[in-house]
């Protein structure tokens, strides 16, 4: 087992002040078999008059929050210890031929969420024409995945530059281009393409410090990847961005269909005139 | 039945052979139940029902019904046609439809609950996983959904067609914000106003105790309010194509009329932002789509909606009707599976059928469809993906190809339906009748052991002899729906109503929306602006046609227009660089001012601001006000002859003025008739300063002799003349259109005015000094008082005033600019705050 202490801390500044802000926060890491989190501190500067916690439809843990007074700063952060299992070896190869497997979806309406567009991600043959590769007849479906993420992982340049989050997934394709998000979205659309099941999942890695030296404190950014369905292995996490297959340096926040079901804070304000934001997480190993 | 004279309407009338009409069973063979109305039509005599037909255009015409078609500020708002011949239904044929839709309501609510609940539906496959989440009606974040009371779906409507055998079939479902049962009670109130006696004897089933119970339905929905709970009707705002309904209704049920930005998200209740501060709202009728209601959790883009709504419903502490979430029902894949439902949900045939249909997302429904495509109609789930409606047999061979392609690919998002040959009923079109397609809309409200219906419901007619389908977006005609009472009158369905809570006596405001409070503000400036433009424009073009007529020369023509383009703020107009031009013939810089549109500052663009405001205030204001805006929209200049736009100007002044006589005697010195009064009065004493500027010019130009037109266009010729006779002398003209309070136009006058308003305002917070507003009021009134007409006024008519005229003017200008900064801070700063939304990262 491997223990983390996570710390997310956004902050909105505003050129005029702001009376009243609604937000939805994605900050309390979800716990599942292989991690735990026992104590989130969400700490929320003005303190905020409403303050309310849920589940969402897909198991997330989802805090509302409303500020009521005058504010030109907004500070959130989250500070979460988070205890997270090693993946298990497992053999790919055992993993049913994909069509198969797609059948098996197909008729379990608890995955037909996953399987179905969603709002950032189309379906259809431009998906599948791309991932047709890593898809031959009979091949088990775990193998098919990691193929498609080593594609992606080859194919796409990591540029920050290129991409907002009104970017069509279509572009992305085209220009072989994106960043985390968008290649866990990219998967997705793939796999459902071919009637598979994927889900988006948004967390933390911890980036790995060059040998000798201090890794640096909020170098790290919030991270995403995707999950891959497979009838008796339930749902595998596949990493396109480091084409690796998260094991225990992977924490996880929370899952959804895709970006806009778990964004980590989202408002709206009323006043403020222009905004400005500043993000850091910390990951630290302990 | 013969073309004889008495049956000079009906004797002709043939319907189309093969199809169901409603009041002929054959040629010339009138059912029993259409006999009585058209018998009595055909005694009106062409005249007299010509004379009725038009009396109920017009009523509709000055009651303002519109139906607008929505993104198209500029348009038309399309006056609501109604043809004079009721459809009639028959108690036996209405018990048919009232039961069908009764189940059919009360299955779609038991399908409300399970799916945003357990999903039992899905579990158990009687519906397709897809029906829920390939439909963008379903909203996850409104997922689960406690319901707190048995019937979530409030308010039901079907469209229904008939089937080959005349029985009733439902076209489509409206479970979301359904429209049209607001015009069918403005229907029946025009029938019943110019048909009385028809309509009192054919005994028709009365529709007020539906919006009784509909009232009372949606009272009850406020648990947590102890007095009398408010509800508020929500809508998207005057651009809406429906909007004269949510206005008309808003007033018939006695809800305050709210758009997004006038409700607020606190400690997750919903307030209503008013004058006197936040009063929390305990129901919302909606009838702003659900995606469109919180930019927080919903549609982020949305300008409509309220942030945090979705919370306050989440915890209970606010209803909406109908719930968020319930377009999830207007799926048009619903009625392929409501036969098993029914079963399965009720333990009940389903009694009333839908038009036939196959959801391609079943592989045999697919083949079905794929082969008969040319036959069927095809729609899409996802309404934004395609057109709304594809006619198979209208494609071409690659639009076929495409569209099979389309299907194959995501078979689940389409469902197809066979066409329905509508009904034929009798319409009226001029001194004859003729068969048009029609459809009925039925509403139905959730009691508390089941659905109550409005007896009959909106029928609605195609626009032209040959149209097969009916819509009101290509200009459709509507008619009262009568439903005949039983001969042997049944026992009453006595309505367990909720015993009224008595309605506390008050003269009190109601709620005014600070936005509300804006409108009116502005319906006051503009109108008073559009008023003194017309008197300057017609001053102008007299003095135009006195010039033509070559009997007079200028008499300062040219300092006038000049003058009207200041005024107007319409640069470069008579002041640029072509001014010579455009003074030696102004002809068509006026037109332009008069009718031009898009010339900002010009008549028409005013025009048109005050019938915006007007229309965003349209519950605020009173029948004959409104029936005055109709008339002021209906003068709107186009391009004629010089004396056609004066004629115009003249009716236009006195329509305006008959604005201000109504505001001030027939609306309560309440704070909506306050807002007017002080836009109009702060108006009036700013045009008066410019008017003042342009008249005391540094330098007078020859033959000009503005002091003369000041009196003229203030309207204080007559009482310069009591006291002065017919000299000109400036000191008198500055004293009594400025100075003087006594003179209503006077700018001094406004100024006591305006104090007596202001200081009569609801204020939120006591403070111990003065507001900026009467601070503003109390220097300008004390500058005013303590100057000294005689040495302001210029000695002689030919000699410049002292420049300290200009400086009390502009002084004078600059306190009332603040003024009304003053009242935009303290009672419009809510609408100032436009939500935003944060932005994203990744």
């Amino acid at each position: 087992m491997t223990a983390y202490i996570v710390t997310h801390t956004t902050r909105y500044r505003y050129s005029q002040p702001v009376s009243v802000c609604h937000n939805e926060a994605y900050l309390v890491p979800r716990e599942f078999p292989r991690q735990q989190c026992r104590i989130t501190q969400l700490q929320i500067d003005p303190a905020p008059a409403v303050r309310d916690a849920r589940e969402d439809y897909f198991g997330n843990r989802v805090v509302y929050f409303a500020v009521q007074k005058s504010h030109t700063v907004l500070r959130v952060s989250a500070t979460s210890e988070i205890n997270v299992i090693p993946l298990e070896p497992f053999d790919m190869e055992a993993s049913p031929p994909w069509e198969s497997a797609a059948a098996t979806i197909a008729a379990d309406t608890e995955l037909s969420a996953y399987r179905l567009d969603s709002p950032l991600i189309p379906t259809g043959s431009k998906w599948s024409e791309y991932a047709r590769p890593s898809f031959p007849a009979g091949r088990p479906l775990l193998l098919a995945v990691q193929d498609l993420m080593g594609r992606i992982f080859a194919d796409f340049k990591y540029d920050p530059g290129f991409t907002t989050l009104a970017t069509p997934l279509a572009d992305v394709l085209a220009h072989r281009r994106g960043v985390c998000q968008d290649f866990a979205h990219l998967g997705i659309a793939c796999l459902r393409s071919f009637g598979l099941a994927a889900r988006y999942v948004s967390g933390y890695i911890l980036t790995e410090p060059p040998p000798g030296q201090e890794r640096l404190v909020g170098a790290d950014a919030s991270h995403a990847w995707f999950a891959a369905y497979c009838p008796t292995f339930g749902w595998i996490d596949f990493d396109p961005t480091n084409d690796r297959l998260p094991t225990d340096q992977h924490l996880t926040v929370a899952w959804g269909r895709d970006y806009s079901d778990v964004p980590p804070l989202r408002g709206v304000i009323l006043g403020g005139g222009s905004h400005d934001l500043e993000v850091s997480v910390d990951v630290r190993r302990v | 039945m013969e073309s004889r004279p008495d049956h000079w309407l009906f004797g002709e009338y043939r319907p189309p052979t093969g199809l169901y009409d409603e009041a002929c069973a054959g040629p010339g063979e009138l059912r029993e139940h259409f006999r009585d109305v058209i018998e009595a039509f055909e005694t009106l005599k062409p005249e007299g029902l010509k004379a009725r037909s038009q009396e109920a255009q017009r009523l509709l015409r000055e009651s303002g019904v519109t139906y607008s078609i929505y993104d198209d500020p500029q348009g038309p708002h399309r006056p609501w046609t109604l043809d004079l011949l009721p459809m009639v239904l028959t108690h036996a044929q209405w018990k048919t439809i009232e039961t069908g839709l009764s189940q059919r309501a009360e299955l779609l609510n038991r399908i409300l609950i399970d799916l945003y609940g357990p999903q039992q539906l899905i579990k158990e496959k009687l519906l397709p996983a897809e029906f829920v989440f390939a439909h963008p009606g379903f909203i996850l974040p409104c997922f689960p959904m406690n319901f707190p009371q048995n019937r979530p779906l409030v308010l039901y409507a079907a469209d229904l067609a008939r089937d080959r055998q005349g029985e009733p079939i439902v076209l489509s479902d409206r479970a979301q914000a359904p429209s049209g049962a607001g015009y069918a009670l403005e229907n029946r109130l025009v029938m019943s106003r110019v048909m009385p006696n028809l309509y009192r004897e054919a005994q028709v089933q009365r529709m007020a105790m539906f919006f009784r119970a509909y009232r009372d339905t949606l009272a009850s929905l406020a648990v947590h309010s102890k007095g009398e709970p408010r509800v508020v009707l929500h809508t998207p705002g005057p651009d809406n194509e429906t909007y004269f309904e949510h206005a008309y209704l808003a007033s018939y049920m006695g809800y305050t009329l709210v758009e997004g930005s006038d409700m607020t998200v606190r400690d997750s209740r919903v307030w209503l932002k008013t004058l006197e501060g936040l009063q929390p709202i305990d129901v919302i009728l909606r009838r702003v789509d659900d995606s469109y209601c919180d930019p927080l959790e919903l549609r982020s883009e949305s300008l409509l909606g309220t942030p945090g709504l979705v919370q306050a419903v989440r915890r209970g502490r606010v209803a909406v009707a109908n719930p968020l979430g319930s377009g999830l029902l207007e799926n048009p894949a619903l009625p392929v599976f409501l036969p098993q439902l029914c079963q399965a949900l009720l333990g009940e045939e389903l009694k009333m059928q839908s038009v036939p249909s196959w959801w391609c997302g079943r592989p045999d429904d697919c083949r079905y469809v794929l082969e008969h495509l040319e036959e069927l109609f095809i729609r899409s789930i996802k309404p934004q993906a395609e057109k709304r409606l594809i006619r198979g047999d209208h494609l071409s061979a690659a639009e076929k190809a495409s569209l099979i392609e389309r299907i194959q690919q995501k078979p689940h998002l389409y469902v197809a339906q066979t066409p329905i040959e509508l009904s034929t009923a009798p319409v009226l079109v001029g001194d004859r009748v003729e068969a048009r397609r029609m459809s009925l809309r039925c509403f139905l409200v959730a009691r508390q052991h089941g659905y109550f219906a409005l007896p009959g419901g909106l029928t609605r007619v195609a626009g032209q002899a040959d149209q097969r389908i009916v819509t009101n977006q290509t200009g459709g005609l509507s008619k009262d729906t009568w439903v005949i009472q039983a001969a042997e009158p049944e026992a009453p369905w006595v309505l367990p109503l909720t015993p009224a809570r008595k309605q506390l006596l008050t003269r009190g405001g109601d709620d005014l929306p600070s936005r509300v409070a804006e409108n009116l503000f502005w319906l006051g400036r503009y109108t008073e602006r559009t008023e003194s433009l017309a008197r300057l424009l017609r001053e102008a073009m007299w003095r135009l046609l006195d010039r033509e007529s070559d009997f007079f020369p200028d008499r300062g023509l040219s300092h006038l227009l000049q003058t009207v383009t200041h005024y107007s703020t319409t640069y470069p107009g008579f002041v640029g660089s072509d001014a010579a031009s455009k003074l030696a013939e102004p002809r068509n810089e006026l037109m332009a001012l008069l009718c031009d549109p898009g010339r900002i500052g010009g008549m028409r663009f005013n025009v048109h601001a005050v019938l915006r405001a007007a229309r965003s205030v349209r519950d605020r204001l009173s029948d004959d006000t409104w029936r005055l805006m109709n008339s002021l929209e209906q003068m709107i200049a186009t391009p004629g002859t010089l004396s056609d736009l004066l004629e115009n100007a003249e009716r236009l002044i006195l329509l305006l003025a008959g604005f201000s006589g109504l505001s001030n005697e027939s609306m309560s010195r309440g704070p909506s008739w306050r807002f007017i009064e002080i836009g109009r009065r702060l108006e009036r004493a700013l045009g008066m300063l410019t008017l003042l500027r342009l008249s005391f010019p540094a330098k007078l130009p020859e033959g000009a002799q503005p002091i003369r037109i000041l009196l003229g266009v203030s309207d204080s010729w007559k009482t310069y003349r009591l006291r002065y006779g017919s000299t000109l002398q400036s000191d008198g003209v500055l004293d009594l259109t400025l100075v003087d309070e006594s003179h209503p136009r006077s700018v001094g006058h406004q100024f006591v005015r305006l104090h007596e308003l202001v200081s009569a305002l609801p204020v939120k917070v006591q403070l111990p000094r003065r507001s900026t507003e009467e601070r503003c009021l109390l220097e300008a009134q004390a500058a005013l008082r303590l100057a000294d007409v005689l040495a302001l006024a210029p000695p002689a008519a030919d000699q410049p005033p002292a420049p300290e005229l200009d400086q009390l003017l502009s002084k004078l200008r600059g306190l009332l600019i603040a003024l009304a900064d003053g009242l935009s801070q303290s009672h419009f700063s809510h609408t100032l705050e436009l939500p935003q939304q944060l932005v994203d990262y990744r």
